[in-house]
This record gives structure tokens, C-alpha cells and sequence, in this order.
């Protein structure tokens, strides 16, 4: 959903090549004297959304019905921004935007199409051009409709903004692609299968790992080294971090982990097992178990500094006020309990276990 | 003589970007019933916020001026507070609808509410 598909780069660079011919366009024609601003920036707008649409038809010859409803699209799209005059000029575009804009959550939500960049980013100029095509402007005349317009503005512009907005995010957590654990977490690319040498490698971190954090059963221990619990205490399980390690740096050192985790059960932290950082962005560590051992970054995670607390980034890039946007660098966690749901290299605990060592 | 569309556009914009604080407003809810307990303070303050630029869009189709102004002062906070994330490395997105909704929405609304001498009485 953050990322550009291949095959809709296309429909991007043709959107921008189309801005200046859209602007030369209005700015050519007279009537353009005629009509409101408003008119003329969603004019603007539905040819660059048009423009995309048909940069998008090459890319997709291989899907016969999706060319072709892109290209109608995207030639409507172009032809109607061209008629701001006319007189049902507001309510053909109004319809128009509104159809596109369903007919994309409905292609979403079956799984014809995965969200990115720029089809979010056309959506957005979509809902932009609605709004300007509804909006009354004060002086217009007694014949257009204002109320009727308000209402529509005030209904389809939040309605299909929640719409788009919510498909798309639900679609990208049910349906993450193979790079995604989970949200907000991608994963190191590996081989598909591990060899035999690489499972060696693993068992062996695991091994090694296990040994040099035995220690650190004891809370205590674990304090005296430097490791100090960050974020909120009554989650399930807390990461405590060692800062010192982080800013030095070792890289996949079972003596040395940046982090320990451990779950937060009634009789005190009980340790998980470790958690192996690298020190900048889009690094990804050593992988001796290939897929096994695959390390993970997250990414678009809503960071506050109350509390150490975490969101998501909403699929329009906003976090909730208060929290920043952020990234964290590629990490590896190697759990030293029984992890049936992904193992012990797993990205995360499963929650049974921790329910499970609670209960104990 | 017709009144100038701007206030209206600046309004549309508004209300787009009321509609993304209420979804990370909301998106935030389930964090905080996970047990994440300042998420709640940090959805209310969003919701709180989305409610209040879309005030603050009505007003200014109203052509009052207090909402002008202080939809000025909160997008040149959100811009500047926009353009120093994307320039820190804290790994914040640079994708294509960061730029568009985090510099080029609060940019344009401060270019549309901006007050040229020859459309004074748009405001008045």
C-alpha cells in the first residue's frame, strides 16, 4: 500500500505530464472567464485523474475488461473536464467520480487490483475534484441548487472517503503480500526454502542465543546489564532495551542482544527471549538460516513519545496527532520458548504462550 | 459582482483533511483498547482536531475572519511540522500520498486563504 506497483508507474508519469497540458487547456479557452475558480481547479483535476486512467491501459492489455474500463474511464474523464460549461456538467461529473470511486473499492475488495501509491493518490484527486465540483460559492445563482448541493458534498465526499479508505486498509491487512509479516513489518528477502547448511546455522543461533541469555531469567540481571522495559507495562509481553548495545552496534552478537523480551505475567517478567537491531534504516543483519532467520523492519508505525506507544499509519499517510510517523531498523527476534505460530525465529510471540506462562 | 471561490476550495480541502484525522483518530481506538492507554488521549486530541478544522471550514465560507486565520496558523504548523519529519531520519514515509496529504494539502490551503489586496472583501 506504501509502495508504487510496476505496472501503475506508468499511469503516475502520465498524470504528471498532463498537469501542464491540463492547465494550458483551461487557460486557453474563454468561457474560462465565465465560470468559478472551483469549476476550473476540479476541470484541472478530472484530466489529470484521466490522464492516469489511460496511462494505466498499456500496462493492463493483459486484463482485456480492466484496459478497456480504464480507458473509458480515462476518456470521459478527459472529455468532461473539457465541458465545465455545460450545463449538466456538475452533476455528469459528480456521477462520473462517484462511480470510478466505487467501481475501484468494488475491484479492491475482490482482489483485481492491490492498493499502492498512486491508485490511492488518484483516489484522493478524485474525492478533491468531487468536492470542488459540489461546493456552492457564495454569489452563484438562485438556480444552482445549493442545498441540494451542500447535502451532496456533506454525504459523498466523508462516505467515500471512509469507504476507499477502510478497503483499502482492511484489504492490505487481510491480504499482505508475501514480503509482510504482518502490518507495518517487512521482511529480509531470502531464499524460499532453507538448505540443510542454513538450518544448521539456525539451531545453532538458536543454541548459542539461549545459552547467553540464561542469565537474564533473573530480571535483575538483566537490569544490572543496562537493559531497561520500554513502552506500556501491562501489555502481554515488553521489550527491554539495552541502549548501550544499540548505540555500539553489535551485529547478531548472542552475548550482546539490543533487546531482551520478556512477558508480563503475575509473577513478575519472564523472560522470551532476545532481540538482535541494527543500527540504520533498510540495513538488514547477517542471515545464517536464509528464510528461518529472515530479519524484519517496521515500517509506518505511529510512534508517541507518552508512554512509548505504537499505531499504525493510516492508508493517507496520517498518524494520530501527537504520534509521528517512523521506522524502526531491521530486527530479529529468537524466542527461547516454545513458539508453535512461527517458530522461534518467528516476528512475533504467539499469544497463547504468553497467556499460558500467566497462567502457570 | 460574484465573490471569489477560493473559501469554498479552502473548505473542501479542510474537509478532506478532517476526514484523515478522523481515520487516524479512529484507527487508533483498538491500541488503546489493547491496553495502550495514551492512544485514547492521542485519538480524542484527533477527533477533537478533525471536528475543529471542519469548523474552521465553515467559518471560513462564512467569510469570517478568525477561521481564516487560525486555519492559516494550523496549516503552517502542519506543514512545517510535515517538512521537518520528512527531512529527519526517523524513517518517516516519503511516499506519494505523504507528499500530497502532509505538504501539498496544507500548502495549497495557505496559498488559497492568503489575501491578496484585490480580494480584500472576499473576507470582509
Amino acid at each position: 500500500m506504501f509502495d508504487i506497483a510496476p505496472d501503475h508507474a506508468i499511469g503516475l508519469l502520465a498524470g504528471f505530464l498532463a498537469l501542464p497540458v491540463a492547465l494550458t487547456a483551461v487557460l486557453l479557452r474563454p468561457a474560462r472567464r465565465s465560470v468559478l475558480g472551483t469549476q476550473l481547479a476540479a476541470s484541472v483535476l478530472m484530466f489529470v485523474v484521466g490522464a492516469i486512467h489511460l496511462g494505466l491501459v498499456a500496462s493492463h492489455l493483459d486484463e482485456p475488461v480492466t484496459a478497456w474500463l480504464f480507458a473509458a474511464n480515462g476518456a470521459t474523464y478527459i472529455g468532461l473536464s473539457q465541458l465545465f460549461t455545460w450545463r449538466w456538467w456538475r452533476p455528469a461529473s459528480a456521477s462520473l467520480v462517484v462511480m470510478s470511486v466505487l467501481g475501484y473499492i468494488v475491484y479492491v475488495i475482490v482482489g483485481l487490483d492491490s492498493p499502492d501509491q498512486v491508485s490511492i493518490a488518484t483516489k484522493l484527486l478524485e474525492l478533491v475534484a468531487l468536492g470542488l465540483v459540489l461546493v456552492p460559492v457564495r454569489g452563484e445563482p438562485a438556480t444552482a441548487r445549493r442545498t441540494w448541493r451542500w447535502t451532496a458534498l456533506g454525504i459523498a465526499v466523508p462516505m467515500l472517503m471512509v469507504a476507499t479508505t477502510s478497503s483499502v486498509w482492511i484489504v492490505d491487512l487481510a491480504r499482505p503480500d508475501a514480503r509482510h509479516a504482518h502490518a507495518g513489518a517487512i521482511l529480509q528477502p531470502t531464499n524460499q526454502v532453507a538448505t540443510p547448511e542454513q538450518a544448521a546455522a539456525a539451531a545453532a543461533l538458536l543454541a548459542e542465543t539461549k545459552a547467553a541469555i540464561a542469565p537474564y531469567e533473573d530480571w535483575h540481571a538483566a537490569w544490572a546489564a543496562g537493559y531497561r522495559p520500554g513502552g506500556p507495562q501491562n501489555m502481554p509481553s515488553t521489550h527491554w532495551m539495552n541502549q548501550r548495545y544499540v548505540d555500539a552496534g553489535y551485529v547478531l552478537d548472542p552475548n550482546r542482544p539490543q533487546g531482551l523480551v520478556y512477558a508480563n505475567s503475575r509473577q513478575g517478567p519472564v523472560l522470551l527471549g532476545a532481540m538482535f537491531q541494527m543500527k540504520h534504516l533498510g540495513q538488514f543483519g547477517p542471515d545464517p538460516g536464509g528464510p528461518l532467520t529472515a530479519w524484519h523492519e517496521h515500517q509506518d508505525i505511529c510512534f508517541t513519545p507518552f508512554g512509548f506507544e505504537f499505531s499504525l499509519m493510516t492508508p493517507t499517510a496520517t498518524c494520530p496527532v501527537g504520534s509521528i510517523d517512523i521506522s524502526v531498523p531491521p530486527m530479529l527476534h529468537v524466542w527461547i520458548v516454545a513458539n508453535p505460530k512461527g517458530g522461534p525465529f518467528a516476528v512475533d510471540i504467539d499469544d497463547r504462550v504468553v497467556r499460558a506462562i500467566d497462567n502457570a | 459582482m460574484r465573490d471569489s471561490s477560493k473559501p469554498e476550495a479552502a473548505f473542501v480541502l479542510l474537509l478532506l483533511q478532517a476526514l484523515f484525522w478522523m481515520a487516524a483518530g479512529i484507527s487508533a481506538i483498538p491500541f488503546a483498547v489493547g491496553g495502550e492507554v495514551f492512544m485514547l488521549a492521542l485519538a480524542m486530541g484527533s477527533l477533537l482536531l478533525a471536528l475543529g478544522a471542519c469548523l474552521l471550514g465553515i467559518g471560513i465560507v462564512w467569510r469570517r475572519r478568525w477561521p481564516r486565520r487560525l486555519a492559516m496558523g494550523l496549516e503552517v504548523l502542519c506543514l512545517a511540522g510535515s517538512l521537518l519529519l520528512l527531512a529527519l531520519p526517523v524513517g518517516a514515509n516519503h511516499g506519494l500520498v505523504s507528499w500530497m496529504v502532509n505538504v501539498v494539502l496544507p500548502a495549497a490551503v495557505i496559498l488559497l486563504l492568503r489575501k491578496p489586496a484585490s480580494e480584500v472583501r472576499a473576507f470582509n
